[in-house]
């Protein structure tokens, strides 16, 4: 019994010695082959992207590995991946993760790679994205999959029964909006005015609106914030007025991107201010009678639009990639016009090369008239991002807990205003201080 | 495919150990050098030992890992700048003008939970140690909620007490107990009531579970004196069925305690952890700090100090319910 006992032990550690040495064994030469994340998977998508993998195996012999991570677990788990050196060699990447990858060096600059080739992508691209990217960055770390702008999504047939006359050639202001919501807003009917962002991403069109006061601008020269001012202090309260006031379900304290999205197609409010890409989902659920885009409200104080415009999922190429070049080709595969305006079209994007020419769908007839339309308004002006450093922590937590602490009553406007302000203020002074030479963003337009 | 190949050779080794130190065993029980007494006390010892590698290899790792990053800066993001910071993470923790709210909210959803489990399932238990028509089908039903996996449960929840489409609203309505709808989810207070809610809810079979199965090992002729002797209901329960049912009813209160806890799946998926921190309690609160802001120094010296709670609690709860004397008699 014993002597069997040990011969199985023998055996044991044999087969699992041959096991792991099978591996270091000299294997055949195999063909190139990527990984790819996206991090915002939908069965569209899926499917898009499985298909045009399957065209660049045909065409180069390169094999594309589709992997995904829902949009709410995406930024955990690149975290988790880049942290132990096993990113994919391309990946799907938001703006506002860059200053904690490029940091970190997860990402490789693509400068290179773009070299003379910059006259193929639209202004948008080469003036805004890559432009505040050198500035922030220093180099150029993403390829968008497609430019997006944000827009005041309206609810055509609510607007009509309040008596409102909305134009989205002519526009409207900021104080026009307000007036608009309000009006929207209809317990009777159970209709709310505005999908109100109270959650995780709340800041975002807060800091823009804050931001028209300063003429796009957040931080002087010397990195201290703009926002202390009395005027800054009254536009806090204003916007914050719309949930206090009654405009939004009281859940919406609670609210993110997808339950602002699908109560103002489900028919609980009135307006939502959000990306282009939610054109795709609008045409999908709702009847053309039922909705419709205004720009971005022009600032009160100069008339001008302030609007971020920005890639969604920007391709980039992860530092730990073995295959690089096969990676800058896979993006340029992608990139190409034709495999970009399907995306686009899909997606509910503005494509990014200048060779799409000039398509009926992005036509003053078409679904995305209102985004173009600013796209090519002199008025319009990209404002300052919230800083080059590393704020993942305070856009998952201070900045909306504060906000949320003044809904509910908690803390006054002035502290709540101050506490954002302060700490952005504060991570403003040292990256300058730790970074000679380096300048606070200033707002960019495209004319 | 490295560190597979790595735990494929410990997994190995460890075979290799436990069949050599068991073959010694053996061989060793046949010399007359060791005496009887010394092999027999060695023995448990012996059994443990593939057990208490692995305990070490899972758990004492990450254990002793985590307690050094408690003293240490330790971003994911930034993984070049590590160092020890002291006692840096602990200041940090204290000075979070947020953190006595979340160790209330802890305290209040941990005892909310126990004791809404605790009477529930014992009432649950009482009524099913008696034999009625289905009782098979009504014991599968009730235990269900044991079985759901806590993000179904919470997302049960969630919709349950929205504020606009919710049923609970709904019902309530219709019942005229309220005549405007409630803001479960976004008001303060209200948010962590159903986040207790769920896990009561959640929690009550186990609870019922562990105490039938105590009930049922009660011998049934100390009952038949009991009802010889005219013993009443109340009597009965209070001098016969809870002496008997004390162990297991120790032991799972404190296994419920330390599991509701460490809990923090359905705060995150119900309310994750708001308004403004209204719902967070500590372990979803290191949750939300290892993971939002990847401040994993900071989340572990949370996690350093919920084991010390927990060993003073454990250490404290057998002493006072003199749990080496219950079910004596």
């Amino acid at each position: 019994m014993l002597k069997k006992l040990s011969v199985l032990a023998f055996v044991l550690v044999l087969a699992v010695s041959s096991l792991v040495a099978a591996p270091s064994a000299e294997k055949p030469a195999k063909a190139t082959e990527l990984r790819f994340i996206d991090v915002s998977p939908s069965p569209t998508r899926q499917e898009y992207f499985t298909k045009t993998f399957d065209k660049f195996k045909q065409e180069t012999g390169i094999t594309v590995v589709y992997e995904s991570v829902p949009w709410d677990d995406a930024a955990n788990k690149l975290t988790v991946l880049g942290a132990s050196n096993q990113l994919p060699d391309v990946m799907t990447t938001w703006a506002g993760w860059l200053g904690q990858f490029t940091e970190a060096k997860w990402i490789v600059p693509l400068n290179e790679y773009i070299g003379t080739t910059t006259d193929e992508y639209a202004k948008t691209v080469t003036q805004l994205v890559w432009k505040s990217e050198k500035e922030l960055y220093g180099n150029i770390y993403t390829i968008p999959d497609g430019m997006m702008v944000k827009g005041v999504f309206v609810r055509k047939d609510w607007a009509k029964d309040a008596g409102l006359k909305l134009d989205p050639k002519k526009g409207w202001t900021y104080k026009d909006y307000f007036d608009a919501v309000y009006k929207l807003t209809d317990s009777s009917k159970n209709h709310y005015g505005t999908s109100f962002r109270g959650s995780r991403g709340a800041f975002d069109p807060l800091f823009v609106y804050l931001e028209s006061f300063n003429g796009g601008a957040a931080y002087s020269a010397d990195g201290s914030a703009l926002f202390d001012s009395s005027e800054s202090l009254e536009a806090y309260k204003r916007w914050n007025g719309l949930y206090l006031d009654g405009a939004a379900p009281k859940d919406a304290i609670n609210w993110g991107f997808v339950e602002m999205v699908s109560n103002f197609t489900g028919g609980l409010t009135g307006t939502l201010i959000n990306d282009s890409e939610v054109a795709a989902t609008c045409i999908e659920n709702m009847t053309a009678a039922q909705w419709t885009v205004m720009p971005m409200p022009r600032s009160d104080k100069d008339g001008k639009i302030y609007n971020t415009v920005n890639s969604p999922y920007a391709y980039s190429i992860s530092a730990s990639s073995k295959n690089k070049d096969a990676s800058w080709k896979l993006i340029q595969f992608l990139t190409r016009p034709d495999n970009n305006i399907e995306y686009c079209k899909l997606t509910g994007l503005i494509p990014i090369k200048t060779a799409v020419g000039n398509d009926p769908f992005y036509g003053p007839n078409g679904p995305y008239a209102t985004f173009v339309q600013q796209l090519n308004d002199p008025a319009m002006v990209v404002p300052c991002a919230f800083g080059p450093f590393n704020y993942t922590d305070m856009h998952q937590g201070t900045m909306h807990e504060e906000m949320q602490k003044y809904l509910l009553g908690k803390q006054d406007a002035a502290t709540s205003l101050a506490n954002v302000s302060n700490e952005l203020e504060k991570r403003m002074k040292e990256y300058l201080a730790a970074n000679p030479g380096s300048a606070v963003e200033k707002p960019k337009g495209l004319f | 495919m490295g560190i597979l190949a790595l735990y494929l050779i410990g997994i190995a080794a460890l075979c290799g150990a436990g069949v050599f130190y068991i073959s010694r065993h053996f061989r060793r029980q046949n010399s007359s050098v060791m005496s009887h007494i010394q092999r027999r006390k060695r023995e448990p010892y012996l059994f443990l030992f593939p057990t208490l590698l692995l305990l070490v290899l899972m758990f004492a790792y990450p254990l002793i890992n985590s307690s050094i990053m408690a003293f240490q800066y330790y971003k994911l993001t930034a993984p070049d700048k590590v160092y020890f910071n002291g006692l840096d993470n602990f200041r940090k923790l204290f000075a979070d003008s947020d953190v006595w709210l979340i160790i209330r909210n802890s305290l209040l959803y941990v005892v909310a939970s126990v004791a809404g489990q605790f009477v529930l399932g014992l009432t649950l238990a009482l009524t099913l140690k008696k034999p009625f028509p289905l009782k098979g089908l009504y014991h599968a039903i009730v235990f269900l909620p044991w079985a759901f996996s806590a993000f179904v449960i919470g997302l049960i929840q969630r919709w349950s007490f929205n504020g606009e489409y919710g049923v609970i609203n709904n019902l309530l309505m219709k019942l005229n107990m309220i005549s405007e709808k409630v803001a479960w989810l976004g008001t303060p207070g209200l948010s962590l009531f159903v986040v207790i809610i769920a896990m009561i809810w959640m929690g009550v079979p186990f609870f019922a579970i562990m105490i039938l199965a105590a009930m049922q090992s009660i011998p049934a002729d100390v009952y038949e004196a009991s009802y010889i002797d005219g013993c009443g209901p109340l009597r009965r329960f209070f001098r016969i069925t809870f002496p008997y049912i004390q162990p297991t009813i120790i032991v799972t209160v404190l296994l419920r305690t330390i599991w509701i806890f460490n809990s923090f799946d359905l705060i995150v998926v119900i309310t994750n952890g708001g308004p403004a921190n209204y719902s967070q309690t500590l372990p979803s609160y290191m949750y939300t700090k290892a993971f939002s802001g990847y401040d994993f120094g900071l989340a572990s010296s949370l996690g350093v100090m919920l084991m010390a709670v927990l060993v003073v609690y454990v250490t404290l709860f057998l002493r006072v319910t003199q749990y080496n004397k219950a079910g004596d008699f």
